[in-house]
């Protein structure tokens, strides 16, 4: 599957003094959205393959009812795990039910893609702890002990995605595309005496505990496809707000994604593009390439381009950071991928301005935070057995050691 | 973009920037371990060399293993090959990911703190936090280590706030000074 790149239709400029203001400045490197990404297994037949090695983003199936979720009702009570506003047997489960519905409108309810509100099946409740589990079923757990647990791990994503058409996961449905996520369940750290969760309801009177919704939201980002971001304002940063406060904006009936920030609306609409959309069609593109092609790695081989940079997309009227993505490759079918520079920022909205800057992995987020969206780029004879060679490739080092300059005439 | 344009841009940004300044004193869904906490929390610490990883399932979840030879032991009763045990991997058709576990490749030289029971395969203590990599600069053949989670604001729950650092670009030989330093609390 070639990997989309639209015609440059919106203002681009390298600013290499945004690099450096925000290297002074402080303020964290700005990884956009990022997707695991998965190399579609070319071994077996086109036919389940799609016969191209190109990366594909993880995803969701996208139909009316698609997705379903059940979450556990079985909570920790020593000490209580999740504290709510109603504290009959009930109301709470209600409570943590209705910041459960909340969390997942807030991605069905950004505009220009497909993820609609219908996209997901009603959330349903369960009665076993121990919910979570490579069943083909997305589950949420809220006091699943699980042997991945150790000290200073506060609640995570497990996500299965399928290298072929017909894979399955337990007795879930086989998937019917490349890429597919067949499971996603999300774990909350069991109880614990220091770390406590809240709804939205009793977050004002719970100031020590972290905002449930908060974090479901981001984890929800995960079951989505989604790999984290550094961009502050995104639900994909991976660090919740401090306990007794939350993300963004709480949402409303009006705007119930309001807790996201551009960037994941942006990333969102990238993962699932709504063909009707006709606001967010800009696009810009490009290479970094370096001033001096001998100061790129000898290994591997055929290397002509920067690996990821980090190329960030700017409202040139609010500031505010709209995308961003992870530069430095490119694939047309049948494959492998290059590694040429090349980078892409999509599904930006028209009659804007925006200014593009590419800064190096060096700051506040390091090649190994993205390695999820880097490492899984290339398949090969030595990672699997009987990969065809003309269709491999090894994922160079990411390069750290350049420095971004304005181009004249840009 | 005109001279005023730009200016009023810059100065947007700059706003902005202190606005995310204030907020970078927020949380992060790891509760922050501090080289003193991983010292004192972990049960073996070393400097160990990857000789390759298996996935495979087991208990209804993909793991994986991935084996270590032990470079330089500095705490605990390390010896022979050390098997490390990780949530996520890839089987036939099907992967399996985890944001923040770490990923191991063969040849790579880490410095991890393990935790778990004698006897088991261990697990990397707070995955990113306990994790970190080695690297070499093939000119002046020093050695320098990074923390996986270096370039995260993790939240402390004893302080209850968020605090960035973690330890970057530190010389191997200044790094095992601070792990000396933080073992030998450990045991006072």
């Amino acid at each position: 599957m070639a990997k989309q790149r639209k015609q440059p239709i919106i203002r681009r400029s390298i600013a290499a003094l945004l690099t450096a203001y925000y290297g002074v400045c402080g303020v964290p490197g700005a990884r956009g959205y990022a997707f695991n990404e998965i190399v579609p297994d070319v071994r077996q037949p086109a036919s389940i393959s799609g016969g191209s090695a190109c990366p594909v983003p993880s995803h969701q199936l996208i139909a009316p009812g698609s997705i379903a979720e059940q979450w556990s009702t079985v909570l920790g009570t020593n000490p209580v795990t999740i504290r709510t506003q109603d504290q009959t047997a009930a109301g709470r489960l209600n409570e943590i039910e209705q910041a459960i519905t909340q969390s997942i409108a807030a991605w069905t309810g950004v505009s220009g893609t497909t993820l609609a509100p219908g996209t997901f099946a009603p959330v349903t409740r369960i009665a076993a702890q121990n919910a979570c589990g490579s069943d083909g079923v997305n589950s949420i757990c809220l006091d699943q002990a699980d042997g991945a647990f150790t000290p200073g791990i506060l609640a995570f994503t497990r996500v299965i995605t399928a290298d072929i058409i017909g894979a399955r996961v337990g007795n879930g449905a086989a998937a019917t595309q490349v890429g597919q996520i067949l499971d996603a369940d999300i774990y909350f750290g069991p109880s614990s005496s220091t770390i406590t969760f809240a709804t939205p309801a009793a977050l004002a009177s719970a100031p020590t505990s972290y905002d449930f919704e908060s974090l479901l939201i981001h984890e929800l980002g995960h079951t989505l496809g989604f790999s984290h971001s550094a961009v502050f304002a995104a639900m994909m940063y991976p660090f919740a707000p401090a306990p007794g406060t939350f993300s963004g904006s709480r949402p409303t009936t009006q705007k119930p994604d309001a807790p996201l920030g551009d960037d994941d609306r942006t990333g969102l609409r990238v993962l699932y593009p709504d063909p009707g959309d006709t606001v967010n069609v800009g696009a810009v593109s490009g290479r970094i390439l370096p001033a001096n092609p001998l100061s790129l790695p000898a290994s591997p081989p055929g290397v002509t381009g920067i690996f990821g940079a980090h190329v960030v997309a700017v409202d040139s009227a609010t500031g505010a950071v709209i995308g961003a993505t992870l530069g430095g490759w490119s694939c047309v079918a049948p494959g492998p991928a290059h590694f040429d520079g090349s980078y892409g920022i999509s599904r930006l909205a028209v009659g804007h301005s925006y200014q593009v800057y590419a800064e190096p992995l060096d700051n506040t987020v390091y090649p190994s935070l993205v390695s999820p969206a880097t490492a899984s780029l290339c398949r090969n004879p030595k990672t699997d057995a009987g990969w065809p060679p003309l269709q491999a490739c090894v994922v160079p080092a990411v390069n750290t050691s350049f420095t971004t300059r304005t181009r004249p005439g840009l | 973009m005109s001279y005023v344009q730009r200016r009023r841009f810059l100065w947007i940004l700059f706003l902005g920037g202190l606005a995310l300044l204030a907020i970078a004193a927020s949380a992060t869904t790891l509760s922050r371990l501090k080289l003193e906490d991983l010292a004192q929390e972990s049960t073996a610490v070393a400097r160990l060399r990857c000789l390759g990883t298996t996935s495979r399932w087991e208990q209804g979840e993909i793991w994986t293993e991935a084996t270590f030879e032990i470079v330089q032991r500095e705490k605990g009763a390390l010896s022979g090959i050390v098997t490390v045990r990780l949530l996520g991997g890839s089987v036939g058709h099907l992967h399996s990911r985890v944001e923040e576990v770490p990923a191991f490749h063969t040849g790579e030289e880490v410095y991890l703190f393990l935790w778990g029971h004698e006897g088991e395969p261990y697990q990397v203590l707070g995955w990113s936090q306990g994790t970190f990599r080695i690297k070499r600069n093939p000119q002046s053949g020093l050695e320098i280590v990074t923390q996986d989670s270096a370039s995260s604001a993790v939240f402390d729950p004893h302080a209850k706030t968020f605090r960035r650092g973690g330890i970057r670009h530190l010389p191997v030989a200044i790094f095992r000074e601070k792990l000396h330093k933080a073992l030998r609390q450990e045991n006072q």
